[in-house]
């Protein structure tokens, strides 16, 4: 995203879906990721630790799944947005290697005073839904 | 879903004195740098100027580059290992992030899963900040599932920068529990 235009509250009805983001969980992926949010936990890189816990791979942990629901509203808001909240962020099926995942998201309300707008949020896959989460971003004006 | 894991053995009643206390503080040993901020961007092919490049910052209103708001958590964990640490193995209770309400927090329970996570983002993260999270213990409810008998912890997280600023509050619930016995014929 270059020099990208930021939206405004102007720009913006109740019922806008988000431009959808698809990703593909691979073993490459989940280690990347473990690096760079220093989440460890054994589940999220080694697939026989994972099966333990009723997995059927390696899974994306959850600072995943927050920083690309933060990529899902900073590519659709812009640079200027301001992010203000992220949940309650539920997971409800696990997003394994293996798995292409779609982060998906549609504005519920806004507050033309507060120029902030509320989103509902959500992941699929061949799974069915795998993780809801609601939001609060400010736009730009 | 579940992230199983054995946790503090205690009393519940043991687990109600903590009840509203603190229950554990780290301290992030990195502070906020852009090479962590483009190795945490690369794995999500996530592409916005505001965290690699100042001028694009600047022209969006910040102080500088700013890393994106949900990587507080990371700048917020303590690290993993010193020299001559055994590594983990499938055999050892998981190495896990900081979760005091599993691990430092004592309950007649051995197993746990997070259900929900919330957090609100405050003050901006700058290169050269250092992030303190401090963990309380907030709620607790008693539960039946059908997994087993235990209770919800809820641990509010407090995310400040070295000045004394909040960046986030985060609050985690956590099902901590007895798995239910199959009856056998």
């Amino acid at each position: 995203m270059s020099a990208a235009h930021s939206l405004s509250i102007a720009d913006v009805v109740i019922g806008d879906e988000l431009p959808s983001i698809e990703i593909p969980i691979t073993l490459q992926r989940l280690v990347m990721e473990a690096g760079a949010n220093r989440d460890f936990s054994l589940m999220h890189h080694d697939v026989g630790v994972a099966q333990t816990t009723g997995a059927p791979d390696a899974f994306a942990n959850t600072y995943f799944l927050m920083g690309m629901f933060e990529r899902l509203m900073r590519d659709w808001a812009g640079p200027k947005a301001r992010i203000r909240k992220i949940g309650p962020l539920r997971m409800l099926i696990f997003n394994a290697v293996g798995d292409t995942v779609r982060f998906r998201g549609v504005v519920e309300s806004l507050d033309n005073n507060t120029c902030t707008v509320s989103l509902a949020m959500w992941v699929d896959s061949e799974r069915g839904q795998t993780v809801t989460a609601n939001a609060v971003i400010e736009l730009a004006g | 879903m579940s992230e199983t894991s054995w946790g503090l053995w205690g009393s519940w009643d043991e687990t109600a004195s903590l009840l509203g206390k603190q229950v554990g503080q780290v301290t992030g040993p990195d502070p906020v740098e852009q090479g962590s901020i483009r190795r945490w961007l690369e794995p999500k092919e996530f592409a916005a100027d505001i965290h690699t490049d100042v001028n694009a910052a600047l022209a969006a209103g910040y102080n500088d580059i700013v890393a994106p708001a949900s990587m507080v958590f990371t700048y917020g964990i303590a690290a993993y290992w010193r020299p001559g640490d055994k590594p983990a193995s499938i055999d050892d209770v998981p190495t896990q992030i900081q979760i005091p309400v599993i691990f430092d927090v004592p309950a007649p329970c051995d197993k746990s899963f997070a259900t929900s996570i919330e957090v609100e983002f405050f003050e901006p993260l700058y290169p050269g900040d250092v992030v303190t999270c401090t963990s309380k213990l907030v709620d607790i409810k008693p539960k039946q599932l059908k997994v087993g008998e235990g209770a919800f912890l809820r641990q509010e997280d407090t995310f400040t920068k070295q000045t004394g600023e909040v960046v986030a509050i985060s609050y985690l619930d956590i099902f901590r529990f007895v798995a239910t016995k199959v009856a056998s014929d």
